[in-house]
């Protein structure tokens, strides 16, 4: 479904993946985790398609098809997303309006024609609630006033509501309490089916206690360093990155 | 010793015209000592500069080719057919075309008690003593180049008048319409008058309907009496062809509220002041505008308030949306005297824009002399924030639609706070339309016209 062949990436003159490799099929988990600067958030932009990074080497495969010349909404709509790390508040921009928007673009992309106004009410309510996301919270402008916890569920309505095939979590479990998580968690896990891959990055264990990854990667100064099943996390929780840091660093 | 310039063409045309016309121009020998006095100002400067303070941004000298004729009658069955007065219309529709103002075609049906229109070329032909009075200006807004030459060649406009405490609540449009060729030139001038306790909420719209040359200058004169409530809304809507000047003059008094919104949506050069001054203490004001440019055009908005007396608030917004090569320039000016105390005002202006050619000026300025006050200025300029931009792209929208929206929302901060909500609605879809065809033109790879 993903393919990541010997990516390499720079911002500015700073190398920050080096030949990293991935390959996630259809159905499966993947955890990222690493230490800081390990490049965990430039892998999820690069996916994305933010163009502040500049692909050296190597390829990106959606479903057999090369992405690294498509722009961010094309990707989207050839059915990556990415859930932000901070999601970004937009002043003047109805929450409404946007989704209408972005649901409408990938109906488009698909033929299909645009929903109507009461179809794409009954949509929106249906994934709001089981986030506990409020009309009140669908009446402001995106993201705004928002807490930490509200973006990041929001982040997971979005994904509700596009159906993508292959999900990028970037470090969706910070700033979230044990309550706030278990929500998101559960959103994602309600999402989670035979034809949809999920690529969780997380800097920390705890959020794989809820989404419980099917293979875990540790990404260290760009490289994928070792792959394991859902036990590495427990590891890495219990001896920390310093072993990978130090290997990377040799 | 500096040379006298040689006149320009449009000085040239000026020169011509005034002497043939003035003794045809509505009004008294006493309005006729107006006229001149306006004119011989202009004769004695000639059209103002970039060197002229005032006109910076804006030389006119540079930028005013020709100074077309007077415009003639307007054909009236293809303004009726144009614009047809439709039914159900919210607002109340007064016709002013091609300068004049046309009974005929306007909606004078059931006027609430206390409003009153007439007609100022019949109230200067009748030599009005209150009109005339109304004609009096401060002498830096008599001088002003656009005012004077409203002043010189005003051919009719609006004498509205609310009495002490109506409520006018169905509002009063104004709709300017130049029709013809070749191109023409029309100035009128309207007097508002809004008595004590009095409402009124008036819109103006200025269109043509020809994609010609058309020079329109329009003056309105508000004054706003005690515990007056007036919303002023102006829609300028003419085509890229076209030369505007609009000014708005406004007395404001004790205890009023008074708003004033200007679209700035057509023509290819165009100017709008506002001289504003508050008159009475306790007083609240707002002063805010939209700019939205494409191709070549310019638009000047220059904002002139005299915060002349106690505790009064003002909020000033003016926002610019510039693509292509076209210019944007606003200036603004707040003067706090040193009596007036407690006075509060905030003056923000920004700018979008959207291409790499498109250019901004800003000039805010404080003069004040009193010290118990709060005032601030804030002017900021940029393009599309990238980060909002990929977010929206990220969620699958296309490029062209993502900008539109946050050009939208750029814009609403200042719409938002139109308060009649169909005058909004209205704009909203001006907006609309004019950032689907920046969109369209976008996808299929050519600049937007």
């Amino acid at each position: 479904m993903l393919e990541i062949k010997n990516l390499h990436a720079k911002i500015g003159d700073r190398e920050i993946l080096k030949g990293l490799d991935l390959t996630v099929r259809p159905g499966e988990v993947h955890a990222i985790m690493g230490p800081n600067g390990a490049g965990k958030s430039t892998l999820s932009y690069i996916l994305a398609g933010k163009d502040d990074y500049e692909v050296t080497e190597g390829e990106v495969l959606l479903n057999g098809e090369s992405i690294l010349d498509l722009e961010p909404n094309e990707r989207s709509v050839a059915g990556l997303f990415l859930a932000f790390q901070y999601p970004i508040e937009i002043p003047g921009v109805a929450t409404m309006t946007f989704l209408k928007a972005a649901l409408n673009a990938h109906r488009k992309a698909r033929g299909e024609a645009e929903l109507t106004t009461p179809e794409f009410m009954k949509r929106v309510k249906t994934v709001a609630e089981k986030l506990n996301i409020s009309s009140e919270m669908l009446k402001r402008p995106v993201n705004v006033g928002f807490s930490g916890g509200e973006k990041k569920r929001a982040e997971i309505m979005q994904m509700a509501l596009l159906q993508p095939s292959i999900c990028i979590l970037d470090e969706t479990d910070s700033g979230l309490d044990i309550d706030a998580l278990k929500v998101v968690a559960e959103g994602v896990n309600a999402l989670r089916s035979p034809d949809r891959a999920f690529v969780v990055i997380t800097h920390y264990q705890r959020l794989l206690d809820h989404i419980v990854p099917d293979i875990v990667h540790v990404l260290s100064d760009g490289r994928i360093v070792r792959t394991g099943g859902p036990e590495l996390a427990l590891d890495l929780e219990k001896n920390g990155y310093a072993a990978y840091v130090a290997d990377a660093a040799a | 010793m500096a040379a006298t310039p040689a006149r320009t063409p449009a000085e040239q045309a000026l020169a011509a015209r005034y002497p043939a016309e003035r003794t045809s121009l509505p009004g008294t020998a006493d309005v006729i000592a107006i006229r001149d006095a306006a004119f011989g100002g202009i004769e004695k400067t000639g059209l103002p500069h970039r060197r002229v303070e005032d006109w910076k941004y804006t030389d006119l000298r540079a930028r005013l080719k020709t100074f077309p004729p007077a415009a003639g009658p307007a054909d009236v069955a293809r303004v009726l057919i144009a614009r047809p007065a439709m039914e159900g219309d919210k607002a109340r529709r007064l016709v002013v075309a091609n300068g004049r103002y046309r009974p005929e075609l306007s909606d004078l049906e059931n006027l609430e008690d206390g409003l009153a229109v007439f007609s100022l070329a019949k109230a200067l032909e009748a030599g009005d003593a209150a009109v005339l009075a109304a004609l009096k200006l401060d002498e830096a807004t008599a001088a002003n180049t656009a005012v004077a030459l409203n002043t010189a060649f005003m051919t009719d406009g609006l004498v509205i008048t609310v009495a002490d405490g109506a409520v006018v609540e169905r509002p009063v449009e104004i709709v300017h319409i130049a029709e013809g060729e070749p191109a023409a030139s029309t100035a009128v001038r309207h007097l508002v008058t809004v008595g004590r306790g009095a409402k009124l909420t008036l819109i103006e719209t200025v269109e043509s309907l020809d994609t010609v040359a058309h020079h329109s200058n329009i003056m309105t004169v508000i004054e706003a009496g005690e515990e007056a409530d007036v919303d002023h809304i102006r829609l300028q809507l003419e085509p890229d062809e076209a030369v505007s000047m609009t000014t708005l003059v406004a007395r404001i008094g004790r205890q009023a509220t008074f708003d004033t919104f200007n679209a700035a949506l057509g023509a290819g050069l165009a100017r709008a002041q506002v001289f504003a001054e508050f008159v009475g203490r306790d007083a609240e004001a707002g002063f805010r505008g939209i700019t939205m440019l494409s191709g070549r055009r310019h638009a000047d908005t220059t904002l002139s308030l005299i915060h002349g007396a106690e505790n009064c608030r003002s909020r000033e917004l003016y926002k610019a949306v510039i693509d292509d090569e076209a210019r944007s320039a606003f200036a603004g000016r707040i003067a706090v005297p040193a009596f007036a105390q407690k006075t509060d005002a905030r003056m923000m202006t920004a700018s979008l824009l959207l291409s790499e050619e498109a250019e901004a000026y800003a000039k805010p300025e404080l003069e004040i002399f009193a010290d118990d006050v709060q005032c601030g200025h804030g002017a900021t300029c940029g393009a599309i924030n990238e980060d909002l931009l990929f977010y929206l792209l990220s969620r699958g929208i296309a490029k062209a639609e993502a900008e539109s929206m946050l050009i939208l929302a750029f814009l609403g901060e200042a719409i938002d706070e139109i308060q009649d909500q169909a005058v909004h609605d209205a704009l909203i879809h001006r907006v609309e339309a004019w950032l689907k065809t920046r969109a369209s033109a976008r996808k299929a790879g050519e600049p937007a016209a």
